[in-house]
């Protein structure tokens, strides 16, 4: 990282003259930045051309940016906000104007899911990013501190027992999720917490949450829910709609702007415990805040996509590997990395097993992090010397 | 019980410069910060017994104070529980007359700064984005950085003699290099109190004596109240207006280091037998041997 260097140097000199935003300008971080746009956007042309009704690249490019679309502000309503409240803003009650063939299924299926997967990535890697943070530990992931386990649970609970509820389902696993935590938070809690502590009971309380949940599958007596369970637990996209957009998109956005603006406090953090402390930062306050914003990243994620893993565990490692470790740089860098990954894989899971096997069938994206994640961890543990602490 | 024998020490002390302990309050004149430390009790939520009893302590105000004793004797416990870091099971730490616990945690950074024995930092930081973390209790939630603190940044680089090391990444620096970093993030806290737990051990000569010379320029051109924990008491000796002696959580001596540092001191406290010759360098110690003999 001999580049961090001068990188460092240079916004000392520039440190006082420079704007509130001028770190931004990092050369390394707007690489990312703009490598990662270029996945995403590669990735979504992928995904809006092929499938069971293929289009050229050329078509498909068309049809994202079709003006029927884009410069119809009812069109776009519709899709972001709904037809209801549409209707309402715009006070139009005719029917709107008839789109292509080819636009009606980019926008309404295919352009939906690789949005959604972006969003997922976004979440997952910021929160994956503050949490490793907090805990001081860079094996730490949204779901180390008992979210994935609760928000699992409460979906096979909601699946299994409670039939009726499953309409609720997102809202359900994302408030397991958090429930979770909070039970890991206080098991950890002797006059404050540590980091070690925090990890340690979420291990504990994440084995004890899956036991139940394997416990839980004996009771499902229809096959499609035992399906239908484990797209939740291991994370898809599959049959995701602007419903989805809409439901994770403002959490999201309230996320992220948190997440920013703790940035400085997560830098602090890193310091460790006793200088935070003798800096006058309020500890306990300030990992707890942070936490549920982390909390709130990963269940707007879970919510509609279930538990996607190792997203969480590797996009801050990627980033903080190619920007270095301010707080700042790593979470906007999570911005961009975290969605290029999710679309990237969701790619394979969507296209994966056709190319493969000819079969038109998916598998859940979860999958395909994990095969991903897992092996360019190993290779991380084994190139890196020292692994764990932050 | 302990409290009575503190109190016994206190008046057994020779001479020296005591008016200042106990004075208490803001009434010493001058800009210079007080620090009182009264009837602390301190522990750790583990450990049965607390490691100081009932010890107070006054830091005298502009003036170097420092702490010594053997490993084990409470010393590193009582600069944490006077910087707040340990709350105390009684007594109470005042700063100019301000009870610390219920201070304000920033409030209470802008007052007081500590450094720790051991500090760790992601090792990709440069050391000046390590020096303006010390500038966090000056800043608000969304404020950022201003003249003010740019300049408090440059004088406490300056002052830390680390300059050429600004641009560097901590994680490639020596261990003394580090400490200096450290040292100008806590001096950019700009602070009335500086608490300092060993700042100088584990450094070669060189590194020492550069931290030395910063905490002599400290005392000598700034009204900066500090307690330094020294392991080395010689170094104790030339460094400080007044020395605390401290064995088994007690406090068994404190006033100018040419009282402390005695035969009968180091005999009794650090369980050593040594010469001690007086230098226009301040007290030099021999050591001889240990003492074996149990004298409780």
């Amino acid at each position: 990282m001999s580049g961090g260097r001068s990188v460092a140097g240079e916004s000392a000199a520039r440190r006082a003259s420079e704007g509130r935003l001028g770190w931004l300008f990092d050369s390394k971080l707007v690489t990312v930045a703009l490598a990662s746009v270029a996945v995403v956007v590669a990735g979504g042309l992928v995904q809006v051309s092929f499938g069971a009704y293929s289009m050229t690249v050329g078509e498909a490019w068309r049809a994202v940016l079709d003006p029927a679309v884009l410069l119809d502000p009812r069109w776009l309503l519709n899709f972001l906000v709904g037809e209801g409240l549409m209707r309402s803003i715009t006070g139009f009650q005719g029917e709107l104007p008839e789109l292509a063939h080819g636009t009606l299924i980019v926008w309404n299926i295919r352009l939906p899911r690789v949005l959604v997967a972006a969003v997922v990535g976004m979440n997952l890697g910021v929160s994956g990013a503050i949490f490793q943070a907090v805990t001081r530990n860079e094996l730490a992931s949204p779901f180390i501190l008992g979210v994935s386990s609760g928000a699992g649970l409460m979906i096979l609970l909601t699946l299994v027992v409670f039939g009726g509820l499953s309409a609720f389902l997102p809202l359900i696993a994302a408030l397991g999720g958090a429930v979770a935590f909070l039970i890991v938070y206080v098991i950890a809690w002797k006059n404050g917490t540590s980091p070690v502590r925090l990890v340690l009971a979420g291990v504990i309380v994440g084995t004890i949450f899956n036991s139940l949940q394997t416990g839980l599958f004996f009771f499902a007596d229809d096959i499609g829910v035992v399906q239908s369970a484990i797209q939740w637990t291991t994370g898809s996209l599959t049959g995701t709609d602007w419903e989805q957009v809409r439901m994770a998109l403002p959490w999201t956005i309230v996320a992220m702007v948190l997440s920013l603006a703790g940035s400085r406090q997560l830098n602090l953090l890193l310091l460790g415990e006793q200088t935070a402390k003798s800096l006058g930062m309020s500890i306990e306050k300030v990992r707890f805040a942070l936490s549920g914003v982390a909390v709130l990243a990963a269940a707007a994620s879970i919510a509609v996509a279930g538990i996607v893993s190792f997203v969480g565990l590797i996009v801050p490692h990627m980033v903080r590997n190619l920007v270095g470790s301010d707080y700042k740089r790593v979470i906007v860098g999570c911005l961009f990395v975290g969605p290029a990954l999710m679309v990237a894989a969701d790619v394979g899971a969507r296209l994966g097993m056709g190319v493969l096997t000819g079969a038109d069938s998916q598998i859940p994206v979860g999958i395909v992090t994990g095969l991903i994640g897992g092996p360019y961890f190993l290779y991380l543990m084994r190139k890196q010397q020292s692994m764990g602490d932050l | 019980m302990s409290t009575e024998r503190a109190n016994a020490t206190e008046t057994d002390e020779p001479g020296g410069t005591n008016e200042a302990i106990g004075a208490g309050g803001a009434d010493d004149g001058g800009d210079a910060s007080d620090l009182d430390g009264e009837d602390l009790v301190l522990g750790y939520p583990n450990a049965p017994e607390p490691v100081i009893d009932g010890e107070s302590l006054a830091a005298e105000p502009g003036a170097v104070t420092a702490l010594v004793g053997p490993n084990g004797s409470g010393k590193s416990t009582l600069l944490k529980g006077l910087a707040n870091q340990i709350s105390p099971d009684g007594g109470s730490v005042l700063v100019d007359g301000q009870d610390v616990h219920s201070m304000d945690t920033k409030a209470l950074a802008r007052k007081l700064g500590l450094l720790s024995q051991e500090s760790t930092s992601p090792s990709s930081i440069s050391v000046d984005e390590l020096v303006y973390h010390g500038r966090y209790p000056h800043r608000g939630f969304f404020e950022q950085t201003t003249e003010e603190d740019a300049r408090a940044v440059e004088q406490a680089i300056e002052l830390a003699g680390c300059g050429h090391l600004r641009d560097r990444e901590v994680g490639s620096l020596s261990g003394g290099q580090k400490q200096l970093a450290w040292i100008a993030m806590v001096l950019a806290q700009d602070t009335d109190v500086l608490l300092l737990d060993e700042p100088t051990t584990f450094l070669d000569l060189h590194h020492q004596m550069e931290v030395m010379e910063i905490i002599e320029t400290l005392r000598d051109e700034s009204d900066v109240t500090v307690v330094v924990v020294l392991h080395d008491i010689e170094q104790a000796a030339r460094l400080a207006d007044r020395m605390v002696a401290l064995k088994d959580g007690e406090i068994r001596a404190c006033g100018a280091p040419e009282a402390i540092v005695t035969e009968e001191l180091l005999a009794d406290v650090f369980r050593i037998d040594a010469e001690v010759v007086d230098t226009e360098r301040g007290p030099q110690v021999t050591p001889i041997r240990a003492r074996h003999e149990d004298t409780e």
